[in-house]
């Protein structure tokens, strides 16, 4: 009776440990490449060839406005200060003149750091940091990074998480009351 | 080996136990609750480029001169235009309300008729443009068959209306305001212009009823020219001393409040004046001595402390007061910016011209009209002077027919007019009724038809010499956002509807009218449209004189014995035309609207004389209807005084205003003014029943 049993466990408890394998695998190589679809930028812009090329610096696009507020990414109206007309021979500016500014579309750049409506934040405040300690560094860079969409929340991988925001505000002793950034 | 039941369990089980040490679990759950921030009905912010721009707001009672702050093209904040004289920097509380305005839950989407159910389709602006022409070609040039109203005193808009309806061979009239009794009072004293006060270099401001602090001219400006006057820390510039029935903002703001029965600012002001007669002040006006005789003979002090409350003694030492300053100046008006009639207006111009005070710095001035863009138009005093309430009321009585056509414009006539009960069926029993309005407002979900004008946000607008101010002046503005929802400028649409009728205003567009408008005045187009104001330094020239057989007609003494209603107007409760504003909600007085009970004050003495107490729900009975209350005690209300908020009582309109409190308008009893034959509604008694 004893053996009839054992025989039918089909190795005891191995396949309990195969589960647990089977979902360490699932869970921690499957999942992180399932969760995230990949995308690109809708132009292929190099930071390089306005950095190296042109003489530009981050702040010539990525400035501050009078008031204080960071003007994020460069406008159709900033972009046409030079590229009013095709430049250079690069099928990317082509394509940003023709499909884009041309036709008074600004572009849908997708933001790796983009912050949802509830979350208040000043790159005022953070003036003090390097730009590459949140953002990705591409200034000398030819391609813009993949772009990393979550499939559940459709934020970027890249974003910020609140516990991250906290963790550098408790490192520096900056207050982490909720109004700091949910206004 | 088999797979059996028992091995299955074991490998599920092993899975669910590993999937606990990797992130599937929790991370899902953490993008989960991530997710729940982008469902589709949460409301997004927008982001672009952050843009300011000077614009005219005509959200308030009067113009604003705004700046607008927009991102990506979308207003969100505006703040006053310390660059324009025409509000001096301020901003009321209900232009700074303009970007939410703009997005209001009550602006009315597009142009809707009514169906024969009562309910409202949308239609395209082909139709609505169609079926207001057929309309009105049925009734061109048929007198008293197209009646206009308009509720925008200062804009071109409105020259374009009443040049629209001089073609129909009708009748525009202007909703009431404290310009139609100016306006009525200036034309019996022999002037011709526009009344305006140089409040910002008189020394001594007598405001008599006029509740400058939040209902009586451009209240922005008057706030800022009394910020002006009295610098922080620093030396007084002017004097202020209120006279009127109820503590209100003006009286609180000024060195000295003098209680005086509602209705007798004319009386109070020819009491003045015959303390100044008997201290030697004279004119050189044609009818000083029957105006002396007037005075002295009919408004001696006693007489006239039975009237207003204000002991013979204490009116003399005003008197002496005023005459002891170097550049005093009276100002007359209803305590709550209508109904007034001419009678006060004469009476404290009276005492202006006994001070030598006629269009002299600090004084009362009389302004020239700006020219018309729109020569079939009327003047603005011509326009002003019309009588709105009188037609309705004639409506009501069934002394003048009712008209086949009503064009509502920038006014909601079914709410704001006083003894509002037969006067908004008078306007509803119009055979077809055509609201221009922003907003589904009282009037609006009355029409038969609605052409929604866009906010002065997302159109041309101008504004000229507001009431009140003490030159002449011009501001205009220029789109700041592209229209929001499917309205149309509602000068664009009576220009092509005259086109169709064959009736030539001159213009093709609304921007052609504004520009007009700027350069027969003599102004800089491109200048106004930046922000800045044009102001002119002339007055007219020639005298007037004292309208002594007017004043001898109009003024009446009161019976008595009554209890007086003081209305007051209040901008944070919103103004004739917009309701209260979502923001300002909160910021409402707790006296003022208690949940949804209207809060009147009376003092002890008046509440021990009515019975009643502190928080007693009553009903007041007026001559056109009855508003249920709650009562206040407030020992800034005169004796026999009970006063109570305009501006609640709302029907449409949105959460934020409608079922709240009651509109006081229902009590207010229209009579007639002796001598002008212009309605009046400032002395209504109610009872409690």
């Amino acid at each position: 009776m004893e053996e009839k049993r054992t025989s039918k466990q089909c190795g005891g408890v191995l396949p309990f440990f195969i589960g647990v394998l089977a979902s360490l695998i699932v869970g921690w190589w499957v999942f992180p490449q399932v969760i995230y679809s990949q995308k690109t930028q809708p132009i292929d812009f190099s930071h390089k060839v306005h950095v190296e090329g042109e003489g530009m610096d981050c702040e010539s696009c990525h400035m501050f406005l009078e008031d204080g507020s960071f003007a994020g990414l460069p406008s159709n109206e900033q972009c046409a200060e030079c590229h009013e007309d095709v430049l250079g021979e690069t099928e990317a500016e082509e394509i940003y003149v023709t499909e884009y500014l041309q036709k008074g579309v600004e572009v849908p750049w997708l933001v790796y750091q983009y912050q949802p409506d509830n979350v208040y934040f000043s790159h005022k405040a953070h003036e003090g940091y390097e730009c590459t300690d949140c953002h990705p560094d591409v200034g000398n860079s030819d391609t813009l990074p993949t772009y990393y969409e979550n499939r559940i929340s459709g934020y970027s991988k890249q974003t910020m998480k609140m516990w991250q925001c906290e963790r550098c505000h408790a490192e520096v002793g900056t207050s982490n009351a909720c109004y700091v950034c949910h206004k | 080996m088999g797979i059996d039941r028992r091995t299955f369990i074991q490998l599920v089980t092993g899975g669910v136990v590993g999937s606990l040490f990797t992130p599937v679990i929790w991370k899902s759950l953490d993008d989960a609750s991530i997710w729940s921030q982008n469902w589709p009905w949460i409301p997004r912010l927008k982001y672009g480029t952050i843009t300011e721009q000077a614009s005219v707001a005509k959200f308030g009672a009067a113009p604003c001169a705004e700046i607008v702050k927009s991102v990506g093209g979308s207003p969100y904040l505006t703040r006053g235009n310390a660059e324009n004289e025409m509000s001096k920097g301020g901003v009321d509380p209900v232009s700074a309300s303009g970007p939410q305005l703009m997005y209001s839950l009550s602006r009315v989407n597009g142009p809707m008729k009514k169906t024969a159910e009562g309910k409202y389709e949308s239609i395209s602006w082909e139709e609505a443009e169609k079926v207001l022409s057929e309309k009105l070609a049925a009734v061109k040039g048929k007198k008293g068959k197209l009646a206009v109203v308009s509720g925008d005193t200062t804009g071109t808009a409105t020259e374009v209306l009443s040049g629209f309806a001089a073609g129909m061979g009708a009748e525009c009239y202007l909703m009431p305001s404290e310009e139609q009794g100016a306006a009525v009072a200036l034309s019996s004293m022999g002037g011709k212009g526009q009344i305006g006060y140089d409040l910002e270099n008189s020394d001594f401001v007598l405001f008599v009823g006029a509740d400058a602090m939040d209902s009586w001219g451009s209240v922005v400006r008057n706030q800022c020219v009394y910020s002006e006057s009295r610098p922080t820390g620093e030396e007084i510039k002017t004097t202020y001393i209120y006279a009127g029935p109820f503590q209100n903002s003006t009286a609180a703001a000024a060195d000295r409040w003098v209680p005086v029965a509602p209705g007798t600012g004319a009386i109070f002001c020819l009491g003045l004046a015959y303390h100044m007669l008997k201290a030697g002040a004279s004119s050189s006006a044609s009818d000083f001595a029957d105006f002396k005789t007037l005075v002295m003979s009919r408004f001696s002090p006693d007489k006239v402390e039975k009237a207003t409350g204000v002991a013979g003694t204490e009116m003399a030492a005003i008197a002496k007061r005023i005459m002891k300053s170097s550049a005093p100046v009276v100002v007359a008006g209803s305590e709550f910016a209508q109904g007034a009639g001419a009678a006060d207006v004469i009476a404290a111009s009276a005492v202006n011209m006994l001070l030598g005070r006629i269009n002299k710095e600090g004084g009362m001035k009389i302004l020239p009209e700006l020219p018309k863009a729109v020569e079939a138009a009327a003047g603005r005093s011509e326009l002003a002077a019309k009588d709105f309430v009188g037609y309705l009321a004639g409506i009501a009585s069934g002394k003048v027919a009712a008209p086949a056509v009503m064009m509502s414009y920038e006014a909601n006539p079914i709410y704001a007019l006083p003894q509002n009960t037969a006067l908004a069926q008078a306007v509803e029993k119009s055979g077809f009724l055509v609201s221009f309005s922003t907003y589904m407002d009282e009037t609006a979900s009355e029409a038969d038809l609605i052409m929604p004008n866009p906010t002065c946000y997302e159109r041309f607008e101008d504004a000229q010499t507001p009431y009140g101010v003490g030159a002449a002046m011009l501001a205009a503005s220029a789109p700041v956002a592209e229209p929001l929802y499917n309205s149309k400028p509602t000068v664009d649409v009576v220009l092509g509807v005259a086109s169709v009728l064959g009736i030539d205003l001159g213009y093709e567009s609304a921007d052609e009218v504004y520009q007009a408008k700027a350069e027969k005045a003599g102004a800089d187009w491109d200048s106004l449209i930046e922000g800045a104001a044009y102001v002119s330094d002339s007055t007219e020239s020639g005298s007037i004189k004292f309208a002594a057989s007017v004043l001898s007609k109009a003024v009446t003494m009161p019976k008595g014995g009554e209890i007086a209603l003081a209305p007051y107007s209040k901008l944070i409760i919103g103004t004739p035309t917009v309701a209260i504003p979502p923001l300002n909600v909160v910021a409402i007085s707790k006296f003022e609207l208690m949940g949804k009970d209207l809060m009147v004050q009376v003092n002890s003495k008046t509440a021990k004389k009515l019975g009643v107490s502190e928080g007693s729900k009553v009903k007041l009975a007026g001559a056109g209807g009855e508003c249920a209350v709650r009562i206040h005690i407030n020992e800034g209300v005169m004796n026999d005084v009970i006063a109570a908020p305009l501006g609640f009582g709302h029907t449409a309109w949105d959460a934020y205003s409608s079922g709240k409190g009651e509109n006081i308008s229902k009590l207010l009893t229209v009579g007639t003014e002796s001598g002008t034959g212009i309605s009046v509604w400032t002395s209504s008694f109610v009872s409690i029943a």
